[in-house]
């Protein structure tokens, strides 16, 4: 399944991946104003919110990370929390791999090391449907996704209180991406157990105060179902 | 939060981060995988993207204040698969949820 790299030119795979990002870029702008104010309030420097954004990049983690220093948390609670919460990058990292068997070291550990929730879904969407997307096409939308999160850090970080954005209505955006990504999905019999007891398995864990390896531990319950499904029969788009 | 404490912090979920996006990854790329594997990575998306949108709907402390605020996010959710079924476009879903959201809100 691997793909050729660069086909059509590098300004035609930017262009390309630069429309496959924008909706994730808009909602980053957004939503990255108050993760930067909330650095700003544990003492980090622009620099700072810069740096963790555009290398550790993870909205989830870095909204914790505040949240949990404000609230006394030691640093190795901090540390085990955000990590536990993360694991889910496992499941979108394997879920890659075949669209990775033929493209080079260097590119591959690029385009993993900076995929999120959001990236991961319009990447997979474009892997799944478009017969000529590329690695290359993926690094460059997790890159534009990348700088625009970290921007978006540092500056909120450096204005402070100057923006106040309702953040329950920004980050609804990312939930309405996902929403897409979703409907968008191939609608089986199996994949349709899959995302009912995916969705069923996240709510059991946050019910039950598991809400950190919620999506992972939903996710994972939900393929396993799966697999107890036959393939195929009640297919729609 | 003091210099060290920060850097500590930072090489530590770096280093946490970047071994559960990679490793998977680098592990199985390439590999002639069983069927029965192929199945299940073939599973991940829509098993991710539905546990995604239930972590974002779902929160078991939006209804302590009340059933409707908690179905808030479950209301606004709807016009958003309408509009994702009708465009499939991200950026008219990501719109119309917010409006649809902050609609609600006023409420």
């Amino acid at each position: 399944m691997s793909r050729s790299v660069g086909a059509g030119g590098t300004r035609h795979v930017l262009a390309a991946s630069l429309r496959a990002a924008v909706p994730v870029m808009l909602g980053y702008v957004v939503i990255g104003f108050p993760c930067g104010l909330m650095e700003d309030s544990i003492g980090f420097s622009p620099l700072q919110c810069f740096l963790l954004s555009s290398t550790f990049y993870s909205g989830a983690g870095q909204f914790m990370i505040p949240n949990m220093w404000l609230a006394g948390a030691p640093l190795y609670s901090i540390i085990a929390s955000v990590s536990f919460v993360n694991t889910r990058q496992v499941l979108y990292s394997a879920a890659f791999s075949p669209f990775f068997s033929g493209v080079g070291k260097v590119l591959s550990f690029l385009f993993s090391a900076t995929v999120t929730d959001e990236s991961f879904g319009v990447n997979m969407d474009r892997f799944q449907t478009d017969g000529g997307w590329t690695a290359l096409h993926g690094l460059f939308v997790n890159l534009f996704c990348m700088f625009t999160w970290a921007s978006a850090n540092a500056v909120g970080c450096a204005l402070g209180a100057v923006l106040d954005l309702p953040l329950a209505i920004t980050s609804f955006a990312m939930t309405a991406i996902f929403i897409c990504l979703l409907a968008g999905q191939k609608m089986t019999r199996q994949t349709a157990v899959v995302m009912a007891v995916s969705a069923a398995g996240v709510a059991f864990c946050k019910l039950v105060g598991l809400g950190g390896p919620a999506i992972l531990l939903g996710a994972v319950a939900g393929v396993i179902a799966g697999m107890f499904v036959k393939p195929g029969g009640g297919e729609s788009a | 939060m003091s210099a060290n404490e920060f850097l500590v912090l930072y090489v530590c979920v770096l280093c946490t981060m970047l071994a559960c996006r990679c490793i998977p990854l680098f592990v199985l790329r390439g590999r002639e995988l069983s069927p029965r594997v192929k199945e299940a990575i073939g599973l991940i998306p829509s098993a991710a993207f539905a546990a995604l949108v239930a972590n974002d709907l779902f929160r078991p402390g939006a209804f302590e204040t009340g059933i409707l605020e908690g179905l808030v996010p479950f209301a606004a959710a709807v016009p958003v698969l309408i509009v994702a079924r009708k465009t499939g476009s991200l950026i008219w879903s990501a719109l119309v949820g917010m409006c649809a959201y902050a609609l609600l809100l006023l409420f």
